[in-house]
C-alpha cells in the first residue's frame, strides 16, 4: 500500500527534522507579553506614537538606557567626558549623529567605543570581541561623513567626548534593535535571570554582573545529544572544547579576571555560588562544534547571606566591597 | 683603600649614568591629547619612554585627588540644572564631577605636547603619527565601580519613569 507507505514515511522525516530541528531553542514570547502595543489598533497606535521621541540632555558623566534624542551643549570646556549605553541583554544599540558641532582640528573629539572601557579595561574582552581595539573606537573627527551611524555588537556601547568651546555640542539618536542571540552582556541589574545559547558558533560569551551576586546556575547542556551517542564525562575540564566559567574581579574585562569555576559537563540541577567581587562574570566558550545553553539567576549578596551558608553554596569569594 | 674608591666610584656612575625613572621627576611632558587614563604601561612595552615617565605621576595624583574628593558633597556649578533628579541622585555625581575637575586641573599643569611636529617629509610624518597614534594607550574613563552602579541606576530610574509616562499615556487613550 504505497500511500499508507508513503504516509509512515512522511510522518517519519517530520519526526527526525523536529527533533533535530534547532528551533526549540528559541524561546517564543506571547504578543502582549513585552509589547503591549501589539494589541492596540493602528489608529491607536499611531495617537500614542505621536510625539513619543524621547528628548534630554546629556551631562558630562551620563548613562542612558532608553531610545530618545540626546543633546550635549557645552557650558563650559569640557575635557573628559563620557556617556555610558545600556541595553536589555537581546538589545543591540544604534548610534546615530543627528548634528555636530565640534572642533576637531582644535582638538576636541567625538568617538564611539563598541563595548565599555573603564581603567583601561574593555567588556568585551579583546579575546571575546570580533574587531581590534582601534577598530572598535569610532571617530566622527575622522570619520563622521561617511559613518553617521554605528551599531554595537552587544548591549552596552559608550561615546567618549571633548569639546573645549562654550556653545559647541552635539545631537544624537539612540535605537535599539534586537539581538537573536546575545553573546556578550552587562547586566543592567543585579539581580535576574538570563539563558545563554551558542548555536555551533566558535566564539566566547560573557554576561557580567557588576554587583556582588549568588548565582545560581539551573541548566547546563553543553554539546548537542545525536542519538544515542554522548560524551564520556572526563575528570576535569583540561582538554574538553566547550565548557561554562565563573570569573571575579575588581575590573571590567573578563581575561583579567580570576576564574572561581569551571563546569564542563551537562546537568540539570542547582549548582550555586557566592561571588563577594565588584563584577563576576559567566563565561561560555564555545568550539562551534555543537550547540551549547546555559541557565542562571543571580541577585545582589547581602552582608547578611555572607554569614549564613547554605547548602549547595561552593564557596564564597572576593570580599564584600561596602 | 680600594673598597672606598669602588664605592665611591659606585655612588658616581649612580649619579652621572641616564636614569630614566629619575627624569620623569624633572620634566613631566603632557600626555596624548584627550587620554583620559592610561591603562598599566608596564604591559605594553613598545610605549614610548616620554609616556612611560608621566603615566606613574598622573595615576597617582589622580588616585591622590579621588580619595580626597570622593566624599565631597558640594554642587558643580552648572553641570546638573537641567537634571530632574533628585538631590541624593546628584551626589555621586557631584563626587563623580569633582574628581573630573581635579583630574582635569592636574592634567592642564602639565606642559601640551605639539601635535604639529612633523618630521621632513609630509607622508612619512603622517605615517609617524598613525603609528605613534596606534601605539598610543586606548581612550578610557577612570570610573570606580560604585560610580558606575549609580549612574547605572540613575538610567534605569529613568527608564522606568519613561515606562511608567507611557503606561499612563496608553491607558488614557485607551480610556477614551
Amino acid at each position: 500500500m504505497p500511500s499508507a507507505f508513503q504516509l509512515q514515511c512522511h510522518l517519519v522525516l517530520i519526526f527526525l527534522a523536529a527533533s533535530k530541528g534547532e528551533t526549540r531553542y528559541l524561546e517564543v514570547r506571547d504578543a502582549g507579553e513585552d509589547d503591549p502595543f501589539l494589541l492596540l489598533s493602528e489608529d491607536l497606535k499611531r495617537e500614542l506614537s505621536a510625539g513619543q521621541i524621547y528628548r534630554r540632555s546629556l551631562r558630562c558623566i551620563d548613562m542612558l538606557s532608553i531610545e530618545g534624542q540626546f543633546t550635549f551643549t557645552a557650558d563650559q570646556p569640557q575635557l573628559h567626558c563620557a556617556t555610558f549605553f545600556i541595553g536589555e541583554p537581546e538589545e543591540l544599540i544604534t548610534i546615530h549623529y543627528d548634528f555636530v558641532n565640534i572642533d576637531c582640528h582644535g582638538g576636541d573629539f567625538l568617538k564611539v567605543f563598541d563595548g565599555w572601557i573603564l581603567k583601561g579595561e574593555k567588556f568585551p574582552s579583546s579575546l571575546d570581541h570580533p574587531l581590534t581595539t582601534s577598530q572598535r573606537y569610532v571617530d566622527f573627527c575622522e570619520s563622521g561623513n561617511i559613518q553617521r551611524t554605528i551599531r554595537s555588537s552587544q548591549n552596552v556601547a559608550m561615546i567618549f567626548f571633548k569639546i573645549q568651546v562654550p556653545g559647541n555640542g552635539f545631537t544624537v539618536t539612540v535605537k535599539k534593535s534586537s539581538n537573536l542571540f546575545p553573546c556578550n552582556v552587562i547586566s543592567q541589574t543585579p539581580s535576574g535571570r538570563f539563558t545563554m545559547v551558542i548555536p555551533h558558533q566558535h566564539r566566547n560569551c560573557s554576561f557580567s554582573i557588576i554587583y556582588p551576586v549568588v548565582i545560581k546556575i539551573s541548566d547546563l547542556i553543553l554539546g548537542h545529544l545525536n542519538g544515542l551517542f554522548l560524551k564520556k564525562p572526563s575528570a576535569s575540564c583540561a582538554g574538553v572544547g566547550d565548557f561554562v566559567e565563573l570569573l571575579g574581579g575588581a575590573g571590567l574585562d573578563p581575561s583579567k579576571m580570576f576564574p572561581l569555576a569551571d563546569l564542563c559537563h551537562s546537568f540539570h540541577g542547582s549548582a550555586q555560588m557566592k561571588i563577594g567581587c565588584d563584577n563576576t562574570v559567566l563565561r561560555m566558550v564555545s568550539s562551534g562544534k555543537h550547540i551549547n545553553r546555559v541557565t542562571f539567576e543571580y541577585h545582589q549578596l547581602d552582608l547578611q547571606e555572607t554569614e549564613t551558608r547554605k547548602e549547595n553554596s561552593i564557596e564564597e569569594f572576593c570580599f564584600p566591597s561596602i | 683603600m680600594k673598597i672606598p674608591l669602588l664605592v665611591s666610584t659606585g655612588i658616581l656612575l649612580v649619579a652621572l649614568l641616564p636614569c630614566q625613572e629619575c627624569r620623569a621627576l624633572s620634566k613631566s611632558p603632557a600626555p596624548a591629547p584627550g587620554a583620559l587614563h592610561q591603562p598599566d604601561f608596564f604591559q605594553q612595552q613598545q610605549r614610548q619612554q616620554q609616556q612611560q615617565q608621566t603615566l606613574p605621576v598622573l595615576l597617582r595624583m589622580g588616585e591622590e585627588y579621588f580619595l580626597r574628593l570622593g566624599n565631597l558633597h558640594k554642587r558643580p556649578v552648572g553641570s546638573f540644572s537641567s537634571s530632574s533628579s533628585s538631590t541624593s541622585h546628584l551626589q555621586p555625581e557631584a563626587s563623580a564631577s569633582n574628581f573630573f575637575r581635579a583630574a582635569v586641573q592636574q592634567l592642564q599643569q602639565l606642559p601640551e605636547r605639539s601635535l604639529g611636529n612633523r618630521e621632513d617629509g609630509e607622508a612619512e610624518g603622517e605615517a609617524v603619527e598613525r603609528e605613534k597614534r596606534s601605539e598610543e594607550p586606548p581612550i578610557s574613563l577612570d570610573l570606580t565601580f560604585h560610580l558606575l552602579r549609580e549612574v547605572l541606576e540613575m538610567a534605569r530610574a529613568e527608564q522606568l519613569a519613561q515606562q511608567a509616562h507611557s503606561n499612563r499615556k496608553l491607558m488614557e487613550i485607551i480610556g477614551k
